[in-house]
């Protein structure tokens, strides 16, 4: 069978390649924008979702994992002791000031427990041992840092709050919504740092269920219990620290700003090079009815040529964001490009290619075959 | 046996707020095996019955059979499923697809007859092998000279075996020795298979292969009736 759609798509190239160039653009951008979105916004609660905990107790109000307030750490023995509590530790999350070999001073933002290990956090261990964190004025240093503070290794010493502090460990993948580099040490360690503000305080307590515990009755148990606190399951305490960042900067409206105006210019390129081309070969499509075809052969032949526009252009596109993701990584920055998101943006592809035929197959309705016996 | 017989064709355009009575009551009838010149100047009408009869306009009045059948004016489907299985045309302009070669066009044509398997294939290129393009099958139109386009859009025109082929002004864009090479081609298409031919015309050259002229003026048919 002789495939019109295809032949006359391919017959003029240059039309082609800019119908193709514009839905690659638009997934390229949609895709960026979007993956970069979700990457950034990932790191506002990549702590929460990798710590091994099922309930995370807050100060009331807290409005993310990085700006706590503080509680009493006394607190703990209430939770201990509740029923379905398999285990409970505090967990203070601070920010302090490091002081670089250069002179400079920088922010650092601290996590302190008492055993890190048995929560599985920091769950991606570059260098060091964990336990060694309890035996002193020790440190374990996100990979991060490294773009922020310059190079550093397992061995160095750095200043925080004034103390002199050796690196034992590196970590990878621990970040912050802030760009603070990330920093792991003892909870003894980080209270005597900050006696003012920290002796006796936690900034939360995490929680891990025993195996069959209901977790609506633990949390609502622990909140009877400690009715000037919140308590959020792991799913809420994280997308509530990315909901704030949405919600309290640009960054989101900035998002759905950029990927609306990608998809404004794929949709548009896509319309004008297919009704062009519809207008184009209007008496093509009257021969078609002359000899027979109805509306419904000429809506498959447009309908197809938009949807290999919308294949190629996405294959393009999704090839491009991935290149454009490579050399972000290569800047510090994450581009989360999720199956969903790959799913989400092809079905987005098609729809709008097919949306934009939709403009020439109104025009087709109205052909008068008659057309093809003008001179 | 007529395989086209229209009785009584008007045909009436509204502009603007006049009417124009393009065809008023035409009766002509073309049987198998016959060569019908339908001759008329500019603005004649002569068009305007040709999209009648090819069933692709509506006619304001009048009866209309294709190969027998008669026609449901205000049946879209209908008038489409004639055009697909008894009428081939051929026109002025050619009208072949650009973008595919002469072997395309003809087997896209079957492929709208419902025709997709291999076999359209082969007929396709048997049409071109007769009308004279063994070679230039799988030639682009813009490769291909006038005369060899049209008589693409003849190949066309025959393929699936349209018992009534009608012809729009064929020789028009073609010169003069080339036109009467067509020409001959289609007689000779004609009676070889039997179909009827009708073909529109203000080229005095047709009437040499004509079995029978028709005038047309003002919207009648002046000579050559039934």
């Amino acid at each position: 069978m002789v495939d019109l759609a295809l032949k006359t798509l391919l017959f003029d190239r240059l039309r082609f390649f800019i119908t193709v160039s514009g839905v690659a653009f638009a997934v390229t951008l949609v895709f960026v924008q979007a993956g970069l979105f979700a990457g950034i916004l990932g790191n506002a609660s990549v702590t929460v979702r990798n710590l091994d905990a099922e309930l995370w107790i807050t100060p009331k109000n807290t409005a993310n994992v990085d700006f706590a307030n503080t509680f009493p750490e006394s607190y703990l023995d209430r939770v201990r002791s509740v029923p379905g509590v398999a285990r409970a530790d505090n967990l203070i999350v601070y920010f302090m000031f490091m002081t670089l070999p250069s002179g400079a001073r920088e922010s650092v933002e601290v996590y302190a427990m008492e055993n890190f290990r048995r929560w599985g956090f920091p769950w991606h261990v570059l260098e060091g041992d964990l336990d060694d964190l309890k035996r002193g004025p020790y440190i374990f240093m996100d990979n991060s840092a490294t773009r922020r503070f310059g190079p550093f290794a397992v061995g160095d010493y750095r200043e925080v709050q004034d103390t002199r502090l050796e690196i034992v460990g590196r970590t990878a993948d621990a970040l912050s919504f802030t760009t603070t580099p990330l920093v792991f040490m003892d909870y003894g360690q980080a209270q005597r740092m900050n006696a003012d503000m920290l002796k006796g305080r936690t900034s939360y307590v995490v929680v891990k269920l025993a195996a069959g515990a209901d977790p609506g009755q633990v949390r609502a148990e622990i909140h009877r219990r400690l009715p000037y606190n919140d308590v959020f399951t792991r799913a809420e305490w994280g997308d509530r620290s990315e909901a704030y960042w949405i919600e309290s900067t640009g960054i989101g409206l900035n998002m759905y700003l950029t990927v609306f105006l990608g998809v404004l210019v794929g949709v548009v390129v896509v319309t004008q090079t297919l009704y062009t081309s519809t207008m184009e070969h209007l008496r093509e499509y009257g021969t078609v009815k002359a000899i027979g075809g109805g509306n419904a052969d000429i809506y498959r032949i447009i309908g197809k040529q938009a949807v290999i526009a919308a294949v190629l252009g996405y294959a393009i596109g999704a090839a491009m964001a991935w290149g454009v993701g490579a050399l972000v990584e290569k800047s510090g920055l994450h581009m989360a490009l999720t199956p969903t998101m790959l799913a989400v943006v092809f079905a987005g592809a098609l729809a709008l290619c097919l949306a934009a035929a939709l403009v020439s197959f109104r025009k087709v309705a109205h052909i008068d075959p008659a057309m093809v016996f003008r001179g | 046996m007529n395989v086209l017989e229209t009785e009584n064709i008007t045909k009436t355009f509204q502009e603007g707020s006049e009417s124009v009575e393009v065809l008023k009551g035409i009766s002509l009838s073309v049987a198998r095996g016959e060569v019908v010149a339908l001759e008329g100047r500019s603005g004649s009408g002569k068009t305007t019955f040709l999209s009648i009869a090819g069933c692709i306009l509506t006619p304001s009045g009048g009866r209309l059979a294709i190969a027998g059948q008669a026609m449901d004016m205000g049946n879209a489907r209908e008038l489409a499923s004639a055009r697909r299985r008894s009428i081939g045309f051929v026109f002025q302009q050619f009208n072949l697809f650009p973008a595919l070669t002469a072997r395309e066009n003809v087997e896209f044509a079957l492929n709208m007859k419902g025709r997709k398997d291999a076999s359209a294939r082969r007929e396709a290129e048997a049409m071109l092998d007769r009308v004279g393009l063994a070679d230039r099958r799988e030639f682009l139109p813009r490769d291909l000279s006038g005369g060899q386009k049209q008589r693409v859009a003849i190949a066309r025109a025959l393929a699936g075996g349209p018992p009534l082929i009608l012809a729009d002004e064929p020789t028009a864009n073609l010169d003069s020795h080339v036109g009467e090479q067509i020409l001959g081609l289609f007689r000779e298409l004609a009676k070889r298979d039997n179909r009827g031919l009708m073909i529109v015309t203000h080229d005095a050259k047709v009437r040499a292969i004509a079995d029978r002229v028709a005038h047309i003026e003002d919207g009648r048919i002046l000579t050559g009736d039934g």
